[in-house]
This record gives structure tokens, C-alpha cells and sequence, in this order.
């Protein structure tokens, strides 16, 4: 019965607060840049959930699960489908190299901070160090346009070249993360017995028959409500089987989302089904993060905080190698990182999935500093955006 | 005749797909939380798409969907394959709630005050006739012959006339949910169609009360004591509160469409959701805390809701477009589920004595519908296929059955066994017979 409200409740706070936040509410400017990002849910999770009010507790949390294999299997189609190679060939090659180069170093930059902090700091195994070490730089690694989009949203900028720029990085850079993070279900503990090549065969087998499956049902033309059906039906499916075969619904999806936008006819109308729920999904899975939240301990905000900076001083880096070393970034000023700071979905989703596939204290502290340094990022990379975006630079 | 064979080409490949994946889930041994749920979400969508392929192959038999939904999620259940365990099906009732509750809205959207009206007498000629030829015919028949069938053969005479008022009143119970779904997938309308979802929706309205006198009666009859009426008043009173809170609800929902309307078919179904399982929850809770059963009927709600929003403001159209939006998936569940939860041992058991009821419950069906279309002066076709129009039966009857055997346990199991297994027959002929009596009476695809 609890888990019945608690679905009832999660869903319509969700879907009220998509009209809230994104429709009709209308805030001062300031709170509205933080409020238009969903972090509320964040908090509202966390007051719920098991740490304050207790009204969905762990065992409701643990029914919820396939709400939450849902999610994750929608987020991972939906980023999928972005990869459509006939639009991204309209940009020249060098954006590519300059996008994967920028995840790969902060991924890099990232995981050699983590794991020597885990290294001095930490006294857990080496498979759980590393995994940890893995989802948290695979999310640092990401970048989302949200806040390019807001801010476009709310004055006009002229540095349009830069603009297309940022938003095809941040387009493309959550794959190396994504990638990244896919290596977690190979290393953690309880797994062992799992073989990697075995796990590829089976992720594999997974993946053609679920693009057979699609293939199939959309030979004749679908109505839209079966068409619903279908989708709905499949990225359940997927995501059960993900799950079954001890692997990311996230990364499975995404395959299956890449797949399809490239060789299925109706790619259009399924991209426009999963994108027509795009927020309301983004705002359950923050309030799903909020119920995993913990924010007892002392040293979250330290570490949070350094994580933040870790990431911060990556994503500068990388910015600046980029306008230094890439013929088409040059014209860029060197501060060209803080257009890249802004998160997004995507590595909210590896946390989550992370979170619930791998239920270990070591794990629920990284997913909690993570949020914080989520909060802390979200509060500062608006600014920062903003300061590379203004017309003079300065 | 060259895209029915493609279409049953296509159908058969991916359900072998299915299978194969499905045989390989269950293969599988989950040991964590994070498989068990990736199984929950297998299954899920496990029957949502292979129902809804068996639904497309029965159509290119002329069949209606849902019978390819109740077959899939026939094979599926524990009873064939085994690949929905009984377990497996109990979680999903969650989603079942969903569905009825959705349905009961829908049945009470369709239902328009001026089509009432003018189908009025006729609808009310079907109702009276069906309740008294269908019960007499079901009682009169369980009381003389079940001597005859072993399965009875050993019950005392005060046993078998109370097992015979039960099933006789059960045997008066109808499927909204079914006769929507068919009229929805047909997109059918006419007098023909109306009346029957009229007779349907009344008939499950007044089912309750009949079935509560019926347990009143059969109490003092088999204690010999006074029977306790207060029960009866507290149930009409029930119904009365339950159609004013589907009212409020209605019109709480008409506000919504006409100040917001964003997600509507969304809001619905939380609504339709909601609506039940505080019903349920509220019944507990009252009982708990102040010792007051209080029953309060989610589908009446619903169904009054639905009602309210269609007649008594704007909202109506837009109400019955986001509704049908979702209807597709929701049938697909539900009807699969219904299927899975079919008890193909009760039907194994006591099958001489189910098709005899099914018979004796058809033929009363027939006669009443005739009698009345013929007082009403209906048209031919209407006289002779509106009896193929009441058959189906599913949760209502089986919920009563249940209902009478926690009461009654001693004649409790024969009354359940029995009732399952005409369900389940009732279920599988009841759609495919409404298809070929709305296409006979030419109200198919008129909508």
C-alpha cells in the first residue's frame, strides 16, 4: 500500500512540478535560473525519503525498482538517439576529436584525483575504490546544454560560432563518460563471476534481439497509441533484461537509441515520444537521487566541495588545451571551460543506476558528495556560463 | 488477404523472439534486488508486447483483440507455460487496479444523458428481464440438476439452494470492461451499442445490491435466525456516498481540463488510480480506527466521475480523446492479466457442470433480450443478436464468488470452482460473439 502512494505521490510531484518549474511559474530571475534547473527535486527527494520524513522508506524504494529501470532505460534511448551520424557529419571532424578529447581528459584528469584521494582518505577494497572512482569521473566527465539553453533563453548572445561549439561538446562529450562507466559492471565485487567476454556475448545478444524486436514491429506503419505501446513495452523489456544480465539498462538503451535513429524509418515519431516526457523523467530520476540522498556526515560538503574543484579545474583545462591546440576552438577565449561545467541528466542517471545496482555504503557516500558537488556546480556554472557568453568576455 | 498473411508472419516471428528471450530469462536465477526487479520489468513487458502481437493475430482472424490478450495471457500464466507465476501475476495487480479504474471512467464517459433518455425504455426492459429470466433460469437449473453432477452430487439440499441463489445472482453479472474494450477497438455507436453498454453499466451498479440481499438471505436461511437488513441500508447508503464523490471527482476533473488540461490522459489515470486505492485504504483504516465498514465502491466513483465530466460541462470530448489515448495499453494489460489469472484447474475440475452453466446462462440471456427487444419493438438484427452481446463475464463475478465464500466457506469452494471455470469460458466466446453481433447489426466502425 506504500509503495502504491509513494508511486501515486513520486509520479504527480513529478509531473506537477514539471509544470511548475517549466511552464507557468514564474519567479525573480535569479531564483528562476536555479529553480528552471529541477534541483528542488533534489531536496524534496531527500525530505521524503528515508533520511527525514521516512514516507518512502528503503523497502518502498526497493519496490519502486522497476519505475527506476523505466527511467534509466528512457534516458539511455533518448540520449541515443542524439547520435544520428547523418547530423553530426554536418559538422566538420575536428569538433568530434575536439569533443572526445575534452571528456577523455577530464575523465582522466578526474579519475587520477579521485583515486588518489581514495588511495589516502578511504579504506575500502580496490574493485569498490575503482568502481567508485570509475562512476565519478564517468559524471564528471558529462556536460549538458541545460544551462546553455536557459541562458540563451533569457538574454540574446552574440557569440553564436561559440554557442554551436559548447552545445556539440556538450552533446557529444556524456558518450565517453557513458562508455566509461559501462567498465563498473565488470570490476565490482559480486560480479566476479560473471565473465567479461561471456557478459559482452550476452549484452550483444540482448541488443540484436531488441533491435530485431523493433525492427519488426515497425514494419507497418504504428498508430500513435500503439506506437506508445511499443515503446513503452520495449525500453521495459530492455531495461528488464539489462538488469537480469547484471549490466546498465543505461548503456543497453543507449545502443538500442543509437541503432535506431540511424537505420529504423520512424525514428522521428519514437524520438518524439521519449521526448515529450524528456522532463518530467529528468525530474523523477533527481527525486529518486533525493531519496538515496545521505547528509549526515560531516565531511560530505569537504568533499564535495573538492570534487567539485576537481572537475572544475578538468573542465578549465580542457578548455583551454582545446582553444590552444584545435584550429577551430583559437578564436575562443581561454576560459572557454566555463561553457562545459553545466551537468545535466546523464550522469544523474549513472549515479542512480549505480546507486541501486551496487547497494553498498562506499557507494551511497560517492553518490551523496556527488549531489552536493551537483548543487554546488549547478549554483556556479550559470554564472561562470555567463561570464564566457557576455559579448566582451571580461 | 496479402497483409493478413504478412501480418501473421510478422506476428509469429516476433512472438518466437519473445520466446526465446523469455526462455532465457527464465533461465536465469536472480540473487539480487537489482535482477529481481529487472525481472518484474521483463515480465512487464514480456506481456505487454505479447499480448498485444496475439491481439493483432486474432484480428486478422476476425477475432477481437482482447480475446488474442486473454489467450496470451492464457499460454503465459502459471497454468500453461508457467512463465507468469501466480506471484509474478499478484505484483501486477497493481497495475490492474490502474486499468479497472481507467475503465470504470470510460464507461461512465461513454454514457450520454441524452442517449439515456431516448434509449431509456429499453434499457430498462433488458435489465429487469435479464435480472429475473437469468437468475430464475441459473437458480432454477443449479437446484434440479446439480444431483446429477458429481461435482455437486454430495451437497445437502439447504446447501444446494443456497449455492444455487449465489450463482444465479452471479450469473446476472456483466463485464463493463470487456463490452468497453470491444465497443472502443470496433469504434462502434448506435441505439444497439448504447443499449447495451446502458443494460451493462446498470446491471453492474445493481449487481451489488442484489448480491448483498442475496448473502442477507441465504444468512438467515442457512442459521434459521432473523437476517441482518442494516447491512443493506448501509450498502445503498454506500452507493449513494460513492456516486456523490464520483460526482465531486467529475467535476473536480472538468476544473482541471478547463483551467490546465496539460497531461490529461496522465492525471486520469492517477486520478482513476488514486481513487481506488484510497477507497481501499479508507475502508481499512475506518474499520481500524473506529470499527465502521465502510465500503465505499472506487469503480462506482469512477464510473460517476466519468458520467459527470461527459454531461454536465464542456469537457466531455476532450475527457474521452485523452482517455482514448491510453486505452490501447491499458486494455492490452489488463485483459492479459486477466487471462493469466484465468483458473484453468477450477475449469479442468468442474468443466461438465461450467458449460452447463454457461449454457443455462445463455439461453436465459437470450430469452430476456429477446423478449425485451421484442416489447421495445426493436429492429430484426437487434432481436437477434443482442443476446451475444451479455455473455461476457470476468472480475466483477469472481470478485462476488470470492466474496461469498469467505462468507459461506462451506459451500464457498464449489461456488468459486464453479464461477472461475464459467468465466473463463465466458471470457474467451463472450468478445469474439459482441464483435460478430455489433458487425451483424452494422454499428461496427461507425465512430
Amino acid at each position: 500500500m506504500k509503495t502504491v502512494f509513494c508511486l501515486l505521490m513520486i509520479i504527480f510531484l513529478a509531473f506537477s512540478g514539471y509544470h511548475l518549474s517549466f511552464r507557468h511559474f514564474k519567479l525573480p530571475l535569479v531564483a528562476r535560473k536555479f529553480y528552471l534547473t529541477g534541483i528542488e527535486f533534489l531536496f524534496l527527494g531527500l525530505l521524503i525519503g528515508p533520511e527525514f520524513l521516512n514516507i518512502v522508506d528503503q523497502k518502498t524504494l526497493n519496490g519502486l525498482e522497476p519505475l527506476i529501470s523505466l527511467l534509466l532505460g528512457w534516458i539511455g534511448m533518448l540520449y541515443g538517439f542524439q547520435f544520428e551520424l547523418a547530423k553530426l557529419r554536418r559538422f566538420p571532424v575536428e569538433l568530434l576529436h575536439a569533443a572526445v578529447a575534452e571528456g577523455l581528459f577530464t575523465l582522466v584528469w578526474m579519475f587520477g584525483w579521485i583515486y588518489c584521494v581514495l588511495s589516502f582518505f578511504a579504506q575500502i577494497s580496490f574493485p569498490v575504490k575503482m568502481a567508485i572512482c570509475i562512476v565519478l569521473s564517468a559524471a564528471a566527465a558529462c556536460t549538458a546544454q541545460t544551462g546553455l539553453a536557459l541562458w540563451t533563453s533569457f538574454q540574446a548572445v552574440p557569440r553564436q560560432k561559440m554557442i554551436i561549439h559548447l552545445r556539440y561538446i556538450s552533446g557529444i562529450d556524456g558518450m565517453v563518460g557513458l562508455l566509461a562507466y559501462g567498465a563498473v559492471f565488470f570490476f565490482y565485487p559480486g560480479t566476479e563471476n560473471i565473465q567479461p567476454i561471456g557478459q559482452f556475448f550476452v549484452v550483444a545478444g540482448i541488443s540484436a534481439g531488441i533491435l530485431l524486436l523493433y525492427l519488426l514491429f515497425t514494419v507497418v506503419r504504428l498508430e500513435r497509441a500503439e506506437l506508445v505501446l511499443i515503446v513503452v513495452g520495449m525500453t521495459v523489456l530492455t531495461s528488464g533484461m539489462a538488469s537480469l544480465a547484471y549490466f546498465s539498462s543505461l548503456i543497453i538503451s543507449f545502443g538500442v537509441g543509437v541503432c535506431l535513429v540511424n537505420f529504423l524509418r520512424d525514428k522521428e515519431r519514437i524520438f518524439n515520444l521519449l521526448v515529450s516526457v524528456e522532463k518530467p523523467v529528468y525530474l523523477l530520476m533527481l527525486l529518486f537521487l533525493g531519496l538515496n540522498w545521505r547528509v549526515d556526515l560531516i565531511w560530505y560538503p569537504v568533499a564535495a566541495a573538492g570534487y567539485f574543484l576537481f572537475r572544475f579545474s578538468g573542465k578549465f583545462s580542457a578548455g583551454w588545451l582545446l582553444t590552444r591546440s584545435n584550429p577551430e576552438f583559437r578564436p575562443h577565449p581561454y576560459f572557454f571551460g566555463f561553457g562545459l561545467l553545466d551537468w545535466g541528466g546523464l550522469p544523474m542517471a549513472f549515479l542512480l543506476e549505480f546507486s541501486r545496482g551496487f547497494p553498498d555504503t562506499a557507494n551511497g557516500h560517492a553518490v551523496s558528495v556527488a549531489l552536493m558537488a551537483l548543487i554546488i556546480n549547478e549554483a556556479l556554472s550559470g554564472p561562470l556560463a555567463g561570464r564566457l557568453l557576455r559579448r566582451d568576455g571580461s | 488477404m496479402k497483409d493478413q498473411g504478412r501480418d501473421i508472419l510478422l506476428g509469429s516471428i516476433i512472438l518466437c523472439v519473445l520466446a526465446i528471450l523469455a526462455l532465457w530469462a527464465k533461465s536465469l536465477d536472480p540473487v539480487s534486488s537489482w535482477q529481481r526487479a529487472g525481472m518484474a520489468d521483463f515480465t512487464l513487458g514480456f506481456v505487454l508486447l505479447a499480448a498485444y502481437v496475439s491481439g493483432r493475430l486474432v484480428k486478422t482472424l476476425r477475432m477481437p483483440m482482447i480475446s488474442g490478450y486473454v489467450l496470451a495471457g492464457i499460454l503465459a500464466g502459471p497454468f500453461v507455460s508457467g512463465f507468469l507465476t501466480r506471484e509474478m501475476t499478484e505484483n501486477l495487480k497493481l497495475f490492474d487496479d490502474l486499468a479497472l479504474s481507467f475503465i470504470a471512467l470510460s464507461a461512465g464517459g461513454t454514457l450520454h444523458v441524452k442517449a439515456l433518455g431516448e434509449r431509456f425504455r429499453s434499457i430498462f426492459l433488458n435489465v429487469i428481464l435479464q435480472t429475473v429470466i437469468v437468475f430464475s433460469s441459473v437458480f432454477g437449473a443449479v437446484w434440479i440438476c446439480s444431483a446429477c453432477f458429481g461435482f455437486t452430487a454430495h451437497l445437502s439440499r439447504l446447501h444446494i439452494i443456497s449455492l444455487a441463489v449465489l450463482l444465479g445472482v452471479v450469473a446476472i453479472a456483466r463485464s463493463p470492461s470487456s463490452a468497453i474494450a470491444i465497443i472502443s477497438e470496433c469504434r462502434a455507436s448506435g441505439p444497439f451499442t448504447e443499449t447495451v453498454l446502458g443494460v451493462t453499466i446498470v446491471i453492474d451498479v445493481i449487481i451489488i445490491v442484489l448480491f448483498t440481499l442475496a448473502m442477507t438471505a441465504i444468512q438467515m436461511f442457512l442459521s434459521g435466525g432473523p437476517g441482518d437488513f442494516s447491512t443493506l441500508i448501509a450498502l445503498c447508503g454506500e452507493i449513494l456516498v460513492s456516486l456523490v464523490i464520483g460526482a465531486l471527482i467529475g467535476l473536480g476533473i472538468s476544473f482541471y481540463i478547463s483551467r490546465a488540461g496539460h497531461d490529461l490522459t496522465l492525471f486520469l489515470l492517477l486520478t482513476g488510480f488514486a481513487v481506488t486505492r484510497i477507497s481501499q485504504w479508507l475502508g481499512g483504516f475506518m474499520l481500524a480506527n473506529f470499527q465502521l465498514a465502510l465500503h465505499l465502491e472506487p469503480l462506482l466513483i469512477c464510473m460517476s466521475a466519468g458520467f459527470v465530466v461527459q454531461n454536465f460541462g464542456h469537457a466531455g470530448f476532450q475527457f474521452i480523446k485523452s482517455l482514448d489515448r491510453a486505452a490501447l495499453p491499458v486494455f492490452v494489460l489488463f485483459f492479459s492479466l486477466a487471462g493469466a489469472s484465468l483458473d484453468l484447474n477450477a475449469l479442468k475440475a468442474c468443466w461438465p457442470m461450467a458449460l452447463f452453466l454457461v449454457v443455462i446462462r445463455g439461453a436465459g440471456i437470450g430469452v430476456a433480450a429477446w423478449t425485451a427487444g421484442r416489447i421495445n419493438r426493436d429492429p430484426s438484427p437487434h432481436l437477434h443478436n443482442a443476446w451475444m452481446s451479455y455473455l461476457t463475464q470476468a472480475g466483477v463475478a469472481i470478485g462476488l464468488a470470492q466474496l461469498a465464500q469467505r462468507q459461506f466457506p462451506e459451500i464457498g469452494i464449489y461456488l468459486t470452482t464453479m464461477v472461475l471455470a464459467a468465466v473463463a469460458v465466458n471470457q474467451l466466446v463472450g468478445p469474439i460473439l459482441f464483435k460478430i453481433a455489433l458487425e451483424r447489426v452494422n454499428e461496427a466502425g461507425t465512430r
